[in-house]
């Protein structure tokens, strides 16, 4: 609302001067002084006089009475008209649509100045004939603006609710419908009122406006161009007036619509556009290698768990192995800066293995895949944490300290992903078979005809049928499993060794979820080396794929281990609740876990999950729990962890 | 069992006319077909069907948010399509709906106990007095704070708007709500929340309900009846534990197949059904899942099977109706 | 493709045939004698005399449906009638007139377009920076003065005080190609401003957006270079509204053409119809109206025809 307070009180000014005018001690708006045509400045004459004698101050204020009278008035009397015909329509549909909103369209067919002059031809100049046109012109502006703001919301649920409820109509339509139109609404009243200002102050100009002598800026600024070589600062004056006018509205119709609609606010560009070659925004990425939680309970506690968990095993190397992981969020002096969406998470995935990252929104189990291909949203840093991982050649790197051009060698390459809505994630106005073929080209030297073939050869592999000609399709032509099969040949074109899914089959439908999870499993013998990170939120999906399962909660990892052991004894208290939540078997009740996942800056002291667990006590709600190891190739941060059934 | 069943549809089906192109003939797309579906009072019938198959036309219709093309709605025995204006608003009193996405079912500029206490005004439920005391006990029975009255929707978490949706909906009284995927938006913590509340509301209050979902798991856990669809039509339909049980159909067998289950096996391909529900622009011939189905046979493409009894109560649309067919996808 | 250019264009011929009824209406529509409305200045009433003998002139005493059929009639054969002045044929002055139109509004099309893409596409890859806050100024101070006001200003500032250009005029092209040029940079120059920033500060919210997209990410876990990535996945998905609003300024850019012609002295069809509003020459005026809308209609169809070849989910949607 503060951003408000500069258009808003520039244009209370105004207003009130225009309003004041006729009391405030200026000269006569009319009073001619030949003599002195064209005088300079003066103490009378604060910004001299015209080509008449007549005081420039005086009828630059009055001229804004005709301006903003014309504007304002047509402005509020077609927003009137308008919002009733655009909610009308909008609401009822059908015939009352038709005789509406069409029919005010119609008036959009012509150029809107042009529809002034020929109201004009037809009414003569003047006041009243100028607010008529004006009010016509902007009437459909207004009925399109509403009615198509009445169609989006007519179309939400609690629009719907409404009806179900019974209500009648015409209460919906003022009660329900109205206030939520009404932000465009008063966005568009600013910005029409900016425009009538300039048609209104153009036909002035052309002498086919406001008659004189009452004054108006269009007028001034056409009789000054006569005199532009004795008083050039006479055509300055209402030119000034004029563009600071419609700057405020301008201004005003801005800030409006970033107050009322916040999401039309972008967040910032690009950084990873910008920094070219830079260093990596993280100075402190080796040093925080171990999980700050070491608590003081940590008697069983093992928090350098590489030492147990695969300690005289002969089991190849990791392919992936982040340690203490740590997201915030980065902006520098925003609100919250600093805040941590993800920490001190450790994982490791062997070759060939498949990893399920498990959570419900806000676990950070997105944004821990993200992190290690680089891809965070700008706002967001890793700020502590390694992720070893071996390339291809045999070098060793840290995933974490990658800048964006280490990373764009790795993405799409070794390292590839798959994301949720494949119909958001496909660009839609290039072909399939391009778009697969421009990732290929981006890793290998070869020709396009070649990239080409092979993308018809990975579209069937994927199982699309017809590849020839799907590859020349464009996205919206396939279905919505067809378009995730295409997305999964796009991660794994370069034959990847590393693959990270974040929940690819979220918003398909069963039938072809299993479509999906079947060709994965089918990928993977292809391709037996390749580590897999499954990020879902379905344990059902877990239990199908996976080899291990690391569970996350409010951006930490909270239990880690086989997929089986972790199913049949859960060793912390949220994953067997969350499998308690599942409604399978017989059970009359399912298990609810109490109240919601505290928002990030509100986390509670101690364990995170202890506000909402069963068997929390007070050391529960001191200190932050360690890790135990309560079976081998098994984590949990549980104090608790043998209580649990 | 004779009594008058509370609400019933009688071959409703809801179609779209469809141009194709600018002169193109104009033909008609079937969301909905024929569908006949009875709910006795107290009793919750599930519907389940994957996207695109009218399950959620099917509840709007019901609830005559949306006018079907052909066929009838009765409640009470009482044709809706008769009565029309204020008599049908008056009507609405009586059946409310529960909707999925919790934050576009409540408008984000009122507060939570003026739109729940809409229901109350329009009906007039309570009176005027009584309507402040009313609210408080309605969120009191959703299991919130009294205090969310005074609060704008924004202020809470998607189950606890779900609760707020079903406290409007609870207001008028009803005898009757159709449920349509109301847990599929929210977390799986929070999803028992609600399923559970749902649970409690239809045994301490009898409702009767309609719940439509895509998961088999959630519809099986709270429906009595349930009925599965398939490109518009009824495919099969029954006493929940048997249609889930045993399922007769092909398709439901497949849906069961296809829905990851935690104390599972790793996916089979083998029982994967293949391919793509087909565009209701352009149904196969005769049985509308043959194009999938793993033991269909020239004689499906013949024409529509009829839905007929398998076992008392017990409906399938299929020519080899039975359980687990030596071919069929059984696990 | 072309079952859509050939449904878009179809339109295209009703909506003008929309135009040019509305047209016809206009006059009829309001309340009172058109004949003594035409006539009248203020309050005073008009001689019967002359009322009598502009009422044949327009054959206002033939039936309505009769009028209207000239009036088709007359648009079909390239007739507009002839003028109340000088009894001169509409469609001549107007067949000499429009390609100098035409000539502004394209040059200036062209120029906003070359200069708004790019410093909108800056603006948002160097979003927060100085630049942007640069150009966010300027294409707000430009968004904000009104055409005639930058010509005004054009000619006090660069042809009196500087004496750097004249203060507008015409010499064909055939006669001096040079100076038809620079003349012709003047009003085209003035009407690009304006546009120019529209298209700034639309490319830039766009390419902002489309930063956002999901598919911008997929290019980036595909391992494209930032210029790939950028011309092929953003810059070319941003111009798709982009394209939408330049079809809808197609009317604030004719408007603007007609005030600029008149300021710069362009002998383009404003003039004409500026003089013609003046003297109240209905047949002139509805012959310009008609003319400009018609090319309003067509203008829109090319931004539409050209939408669908950027965005190929149009042709299908219709």
């Amino acid at each position: 609302m503060r951003k408000l307070i500069l258009p808003v009180s520039i244009i209370a000014v105004i207003l009130a001067l225009v309003l004041l005018a006729p009391i405030l001690p200026l000269a006569d708006v009319r009073a001619m002084d030949i003599p002195h045509r064209f005088a300079g400045p003066s103490l009378q004459h604060w910004l001299g006089q015209d080509e008449f004698g007549r005081d420039v101050l005086t009828r630059l204020i009055f001229g804004a009475r005709a301006s903003l009278s014309i504007a304002i008035g047509s402005a509020l009397a077609a927003a009137l008209i308008g919002a009733t015909l655009g909610l009308l329509g909008g609401y009822f549909r059908g015939l009352v649509e038709l005789v509406t909103v069409r029919a005010a369209e119609v008036v959009l067919c012509l150029p809107p100045l042009l529809l002034a002059l020929l109201v004009v031809t037809i009414l003569g100049a003047g006041f009243w004939p100028l607010i008529l046109a004006l009010t016509l012109l902007y009437t459909p502006n207004y009925a399109r603006v509403v009615y198509a703001a009445t169609l989006q919301v007519r179309g939400l649920d609690y629009v719907t609710a409404q009806r179900a409820l019974g209500t009648h109509p015409l209460t919906i339509v003022l009660r329900t419908l109205l206030p939520n139109v009404l932000p465009p609404l008063v966005v568009q009243i600013s910005l029409v009122i900016a425009s009538a200002i300039v048609i209104e102050s153009g036909l002035s100009f052309l002498g086919l406006g406001v008659v004189p002598p009452t004054p108006s800026w269009g007028l001034m600024i056409r009789s000054a161009r006569g005199a532009m070589e004795q008083a050039p600062m006479l055509l300055v004056w209402p030119s000034l007036a004029l563009a600071g006018t419609i700057l405020t509205f301008n201004l005003l119709c801005d800030r409006l619509q970033s107050v009322l609609d916040p999401r039309t606010v972008p967040v910032g560009g690009a950084i990873w556009l910008r920094r070219r070659g830079a260093t990596s925004p993280r100075p402190s990425s080796r040093e925080a290698r171990v999980p700050r939680a070491a608590g003081p309970a940590g008697a069983g506690a093992v928090t350098d768990r590489a030492a147990t968990d695969r300690s005289g095993e002969t089991k190849p190397a990791d392919l992936l192995a982040i340690e203490g992981l740590t997201v915030a969020l980065d902006r520098p002096g925003g609100v919250g800066s600093g805040m941590e969406l993800v920490r001190g998470v450790s994982l490791a995935l062997r070759p060939g293995e498949t990893l399920a990252l498990v959570g419900e929104s806000g676990s950070g189990k997105t944004l821990t895949s993200l992190a290690v291909t680089g891809l965070l949203p700008d706002v967001l840093a890793v700020t502590a944490g390694t992720a070893a991982y071996v390339r291809r050649d045999g070098t060793a790197l840290d995933l974490l300290a990658e800048d964006e051009d280490g990373h764009r060698r790795l993405r799409g390459d070794e390292i590839s992903m798959v994301f949720q809505d494949a119909s958001a994630a496909l660009n839609p106005v290039h072909r399939i078979g391009d778009q697969l073929a421009e990732g290929i080209l981006a890793h290998r030297a070869i020709g396009r005809a070649e990239a080409a073939n092979e993308a018809v050869a990975l579209l069937k592999r994927v199982g699309i049928p017809d590849p020839e000609r799907r590859a020349r399709a464009y996205p919206h032509e396939l279905s919505g499993g067809q378009r995730q099969r295409a997305m999964i040949a796009i991660a794994v074109a370069n034959r990847p060794k590393l693959l990270l899914a974040d929940e690819p089959t979220t918003a398909l439908d069963p039938t072809i979820q299993a479509q999906i999870l079947a060709l994965i499993a089918d990928l993977k013998r292809d391709n037996p080396d390749m580590g897999v990170v499954f990020v879902t939120h379905n344990l059902a999906v877990v239990a199908e794929i996976a080899d291990r399962v690391a569970v996350m909660y409010a951006g930490e990892l909270v239990e880690e281990g086989p997929v089986a052991e972790v199913f049949a004894r859960p060793r912390h208290p949220y994953t067997a609740a969350l499998i308690g939540s599942v409604p399978e078997g017989g059970a009359e009740r399912l298990v609810a876990i109490p109240g919601t996942v505290p928002a990030p800056g509100q986390m509670p002291p101690g364990c995170r999950f202890a506000p909402r667990c069963d068997h929390a006590e007070a050391i529960c709600r001191e200190s932050e729990p360690a890790e135990f190891v309560p079976a081998p190739g098994r984590r949990t941060r549980c104090l608790r962890y043998e209580e649990v059934t | 069992m004779t009594e008058t069943p509370l609400v019933e549809a009688d071959r409703l089906s809801r179609n779209f006319p469809m141009r194709s192109g600018l002169f193109g003939r104009s033909r008609d797309v079937f969301a909905v077909r024929e569908v006949s579906l009875t709910v006795a009072r107290g009793e919750a019938v599930g519907v389940v069907g994957e996207s695109g198959c009218g399950k959620s036309t099917l509840g709007r219709m019901v609830l005559g948010l949306e006018a079907p093309s052909a066929g009838t709605i009765r409640f009470e025995g009482r044709d809706l399509s008769g009565v029309s204006g204020a008599e049908r608003r008056a009507l609405s009193r009586r059946m409310q709906m529960v909707f999925q996405d919790p934050f576009g079912s409540l408008d984000p500029r009122r507060s939570v106990g003026a739109q729940i206490a809409d229901g109350l005004r329009v009906h007039h439920i309570v009176p005027k007095a009584g309507i402040e005391t009313e609210v408080a006990r309605l969120i009191d029975v959703v299991g919130l704070q009294k205090s969310a009255a005074k609060r704008r929707p924004h202020e809470f978490s998607g189950g606890q708007r779900q609760r707020i949706a079903v406290a409007r909906a609870l207001a008028t009284r009803p005898d009757f709500i159709v449920a349509d995927e109301p847990v599929s938006a929210l977390d799986v913590s929070i999803q028992a929340q609600v399923v559970n509340l749902l649970a409690d509301l239809r045994r301490d209050l009898g409702l009767a309900m309609l719940f439509i979902a895509h998961d088999l798991h959630v519809v099986r856990h709270l429906s009595t009846r349930a009925v599965v669809m398939y490109l518009g039509r009824i495919v099969e339909e029954g006493p929940s534990d048997k249609v889930f049980g045993a399922p007769a159909h092909p398709y439901t067998r497949a849906l069961m197949a296809a829905t990851p289950s935690i104390t599972a096996r790793k996916v089979d391909e083998g029982h994967v059904l293949a391919g793509e529900m087909p565009s209701p622009a352009d149904p196969p011939s005769g049985c509308a899942f043959r194009t999938r189905c793993p033991i269909a046979s020239p004689e499906c493409a013949a024409a529509v099977p009829d839905l007929s009894p398998f076992e008392p109560g017990w409906n399938v649309r299929c020519i080899k109706a039975g359980p687990a067919h030596p071919t069929g996808a059984q696990p | 493709m072309l079952r859509y250019i050939a449904y878009r264009s179809l339109l295209a011929v009703f909506l003008v045939w929309i135009v040019v009824t509305l047209v016809f209406l206009m006059l009829h529509l309001v309340p009172g004698d058109p004949a003594e409305l035409l006539l009248s200045q203020g309050s005073t009433a008009a001689d019967p005399q002359a009322v009598a003998n502009l009422r044949e002139r327009l054959g206002l005493d033939d039936p309505l449906w009769l009028q209207y059929a000239h009036h088709i009639g007359g648009l079909l054969t390239g007739d507009l009638g002839t003028s109340f002045r000088d009894g001169a044929s509409v469609t001549g002055q107007i067949v000499q007139r429009l390609p100098r139109t035409l000539e502004v509004i394209v040059a200036a099309a062209l120029i906003a377009a070359a200069l708004g893409v790019p410093a909108g596409t800056l603006a948002a890859v160097r979003s927060g920076g100085w630049i942007d806050t640069l150009i966010s100024f300027l294409s707000s101070v430009a968004l904000s003065t009104p055409v005639f006001v930058v010509g005004s200003v054009v000619i006090l500032v660069f042809a009196q005080e500087l004496r750097l250009v004249p203060a507008g005029g015409y010499v064909p092209f055939a006669v001096d190609p040079a100076r038809h040029l620079l003349l012709l940079m003047l009003p085209a120059g003035t009407v690009a401003l304006a546009l120019w920033a529209v298209i700034a500060r639309m490319t830039r919210a766009s390419v902002l957006d489309v930063l956002e997209r999901d598919y911008v990410r997929t290019a980036r876990a595909k391992g494209l270079s930032r210029v790939k990535i950028l011309r092929r996945h953003v810059v070319r998905n941003a111009m798709i509204p982009v394209l939408t609003v330049l079809g809808l300024e197609m009317g604030t850019l004719i408007g603007g053409t007609v005030l600029v012609e008149f300021v710069f002295n362009w002998p383009g069809l404003s003039g004409y119809l500026v003089s013609a509003v003046d003297a109240r020459d209905y047949p002139e005026v509805v012959g310009i109206v008609m003319v400009i809308s018609i090319l309003f209609v067509f203008l829109n169809l090319v931004v539409d025809i050209v939408s669908a070849v950027l965005d190929p989910r149009i042709s299908l949607t219709r």
